[in-house]
């Protein structure tokens, strides 16, 4: 017999998990991985006011958020009778902004129950927070050069900075020489899949880089670098497709060497009503959900690109830890209760 | 519960006698003189295509032999091995239970024991798509029913519950509007569902559509209470000409093959864990849909022929729309990969018939709703007792000893003259289009 599991229970085998909140918050490493934190938001927002962007303080509910990938649950409350959900990403609030300034940023946290496999990948959690920025008129090669100027920025501020807890962290930051030193590396999806096969790893062709594969990129790089070009299917109606080549999408990610993974993702974005709405219809989407961002694409809303961060991840790659949650005060490891 | 278009007293008679059922009377043995009925004229233009074939054993069975020499004694029909893959779940006969749906004859707890007997079977289950919304996903909160039983995880408890071990599985539908409670992310990231996830049982049904409405969406009667709080998720019809109670109509989703290629390409780049099904309603392009479904990376095609449904539909679309599941199972041909039928399924020769014409498994739906309602505890499983050993009945007799050897040339259609000299290209049913 194949019993259901308690819900209560958790994950079957998790890597080592956050200790109950005290001791987490007084631990040595958390309040350095705090600190290097404070200096990653404070140079995030320098770096984007100083480009002339507009920090945006946006929804954490609403009657509808991105659809997402790759799995995770939305969290529905229940807003006075009528069914919200809380912000997996603020993606079509980034959109909307766009009608009142050119460029905007903003740093919020995001709930994802993400499926409890991710438990044990080190690199999820349940709640984190993005530093999301979105740019009218933008181009993919315009947005990949800010964010790739905003992650050096950031690195070398930190690194001047926070040296000391870099060291309480035994993390040598010489880690770092090539990202300040190089432009980030380039390659396809299609190239990426490619190599992952000559790794002999079974990447599908038509899906998101899986996570394993994902990590041996990851692990072989000494710099950050974008995969460009997803095939649509594996990521949200609003990666603009390409218009020369359909069934691409103009998107990208970032990579962090060492192992480290996914930090970034981002896309030019679909602007066009009719374009909005079969891909919705592409990715099993009821627009009937989406009345009020429908309504105003309807009536016209600019093109642009744009990306979010995911603050803990970068964390995570700056101090060298071995698992996101640990770049958490309060961190919730998919599956796990915890306050 | 009644089902005026299907032989319901002959899936009751299997459902409460079992294996014995397949034969005349024993009482009767000895006394009376058997033989074939006068072969029923089948020949009014609307006769069903998979009724008027014929099973055609041959004289000269190659394959018999070869199981001689691997058994070194006359093979039997105990021998046949019925064991299949169905959409990437393992089956102890080539068949599955249908999803039922929420429509109120399976929302009661017909479709609980249907479950459990399922799960003792072994046979892989498809829950119906609005189940959780219109029943509940059974975890925090009351179901909307008031019965967690009803629940899909009550479902899926009452299927695991009895389930062995390395066989069956849980394929769980969604359609267009289900997307909105995010069934499959709910039971993807929900700890109760991991051991399927972990075992390689749980598959996820894109549901296209459904053989009793082809081109339209579910439909159920609502009190006009319920109707108020399902009014902003679906549409409501006053039609009825009853002022109690109204038709709620879901919308059957807009497909185009672009659409229906990158959603299964997106499902299974959500749920790598999981199978992906499609199921389609027998429209006139069931060949490409399927096309479309296969070549994008799904594990199965699901077609439910006209004659399908446990539902309500309109009675026009019961008579008149939709093509037959023979005439489908003609259209598709040989199948690219794995194809599940459903359409007035509870005996082995309209089982067989199918398996010959390509299909992997076929669904029980109406017939197992019924059988279960005969015996709560036992209906199923002698139902399809009885199915498995006219299987293998069949099966050997045609000279085979698996049931995915079942073939083309199995198959005869009166008037189709002589069958082509090479079985494999053997077309009892005509040209495919």
């Amino acid at each position: 017999m194949l019993h259901t599991t308690d819900p209560a229970a958790g994950p079957a085998a998790t890597d080592r998990l956050p200790e109950a909140p005290a001791r987490h918050l007084t631990d040595p490493t958390t309040r350095a991985v705090v600190r290097l934190q404070n200096g990653v938001l404070t140079a995030a927002r320098d770096f984007l006011r100083a480009h002339g962007f507009t920090e945006m303080l946006l929804p954490m509910i609403g009657p509808v958020t991105d659809p997402g990938v790759r799995g995770s649950k939305q969290v529905d409350i229940d807003y006075y009778g009528h069914r919200y959900k809380l912000m997996t990403s603020a993606i079509l609030y980034k959109q909307a902004s766009l009608l009142a300034f050119d460029k905007i940023f903003s740093i919020a946290p995001c709930v994802r129950l993400e499926p409890l496999e991710t438990a044990n990948t080190s690199r999820h959690l349940a709640e984190f927070h993005q530093i999301d920025v979105e740019v009218a008129g933008a181009s993919r090669e315009e947005i990949t050069r800010l964010g790739e100027d905003l992650v050096r920025h950031i690195v070398r501020e930190v690194t001047e900075h926070h040296a000391e807890d870099f060291e309480s962290l035994g993390r040598d930051t010489g880690a770092f020489t090539e990202l300040l030193g190089q432009s980030f590396g380039h390659r396809t999806h299609a190239e990426a899949v490619a190599e992952l096969r000559d790794m002999g790893h079974d990447q599908s062709a038509d899906a998101e880089i899986d996570w394993q594969g994902e990590a041996m990129l990851s692990a072989k790089s000494g710099r950050p670098f974008f995969v460009t070009d997803y095939p649509k299917g594996s990521r949200g109606f609003y990666d603009r497709e390409s218009r020369d080549e359909p069934g691409t999408l103009r998107n990208f990610d970032i990579i962090a060497p060492e192992g480290y993974g996914e930090l970034c993702s981002g896309s030019e974005r679909e602007f066009e009503y009719a374009r909005i709405v079969a891909r919705m219809r592409e990715t099993g989407e009821n627009p009937a959900k989406y009345g009020w961002y429908l309504q105003m694409v309807r009536e016209g809303i600019p093109d642009s690109a744009g990306f979010g961060i995911g603050l803990e991840r970068f964390t995570r790659y700056l101090a060298g830890l071995d698992a996101v949650w640990q770049a958490s005060a309060y961190p919730k490891v998919p599956g796990v209760i915890a306050p | 519960m009644r089902a005026d278009a299907f032989p319901a007293d002959a899936v009751r008679d299997r459902a409460r006698r079992g294996t014995a059922a397949l034969f005349p009377p024993v009482e009767a043995y000895g006394r009376n003189l058997f033989g074939a009925a006068r072969t029923p004229a089948h020949t009014a233009p609307d006769a069903d295509l998979l009724d008027t074939l014929r099973l055609v054993p041959p004289v000269f069975m190659p394959r018999r032999l070869e199981k001689l020499i691997d058994l070194a004694r006359e093979p039997m029909h105990h021998d046949v091995d019925l064991t299949t893959v169905v959409g990437a779940l393992h089956s102890p006969l080539p068949a599955y239970l249908s999803a039922f749906g929420s429509t109120q004859v399976a929302s009661a707890d017909l479709g609980t024991a249907a479950s459990r007997q399922a799960g003792r079977l072994g046979l892989p289950m498809v829950i119906g798509e609005n189940v959780v919304p219109v029943n509940g996903y059974g975890r925090l909160g009351a179901a909307p029913s008031g019965d967690s039983g009803r629940s899909l995880l009550g479902r899926i408890r009452a299927y695991l519950d009895e389930l062995p071990d390395g066989t069956g599985g849980v394929a769980v539908q969604q359609s267009t509007e289900d997307a909105d409670a995010e069934v499959w992310n709910l039971v993807y990231s929900d700890p109760s569902a991991r051991p399927l996830l972990e075992s390689g049982r749980l598959a996820f049904e894109l549901k296209v559509g459904q053989g009793a409405k082809p081109g339209l969406g579910g439909m159920t009667v609502l009190d006009r209470a319920a109707a108020t709080r399902v009014a902003e998720q679906y549409a409501v019809d006053d039609v009825l000409g009853d002022e109690e109670r109204v038709l709620r109509c879901s919308s059957p989703g807009t497909f185009t093959e672009e659409i229906l290629r990158q959603q299964i390409r997106l499902m299974r780049n959500n749920f790598p864990r999981a199978r992906v099904w499609v199921k389609l309603h027998p429209g006139r392009d069931v060949r490409e849909a399927a096309a479309v479904a296969w070549s994008a990376g799904a594990d199965a095609v699901t077609v439910d022929g006209a004659e399908g449904g446990t539902g309500w539909a309109p009675l026009g679309f019961l008579d008149a729309v939709g093509l037959p599941l023979g005439e489908c199972l003609r259209r598709i041909g040989r199948p690219a990969a794995a194809l599940l039928v459903s359409g007035r399924m509870w005996e082995g020769t309209r089982a067989a018939k199918a398996l010959a014409l390509g299909a992997t498994a076929v669904g029980l739906g109406r017939a197992a709703l019924l059988a279960v309602e005969e015996d709560p505890e036992h209906g199923l499983v002698r139902l399809v007792e009885a199915l498995a050993l006219e299987l293998r009945l069949l099966t050997s007799a045609l000279g085979k000893y698996e049931a995915s050897a079942l073939a083309h040339e199995d198959v005869w259609a009166a008037g189709s003259g002589l069958p082509h000299s090479d079985p494999s290209l053997a077309t009892p049913l005509g040209t495919q289009p």
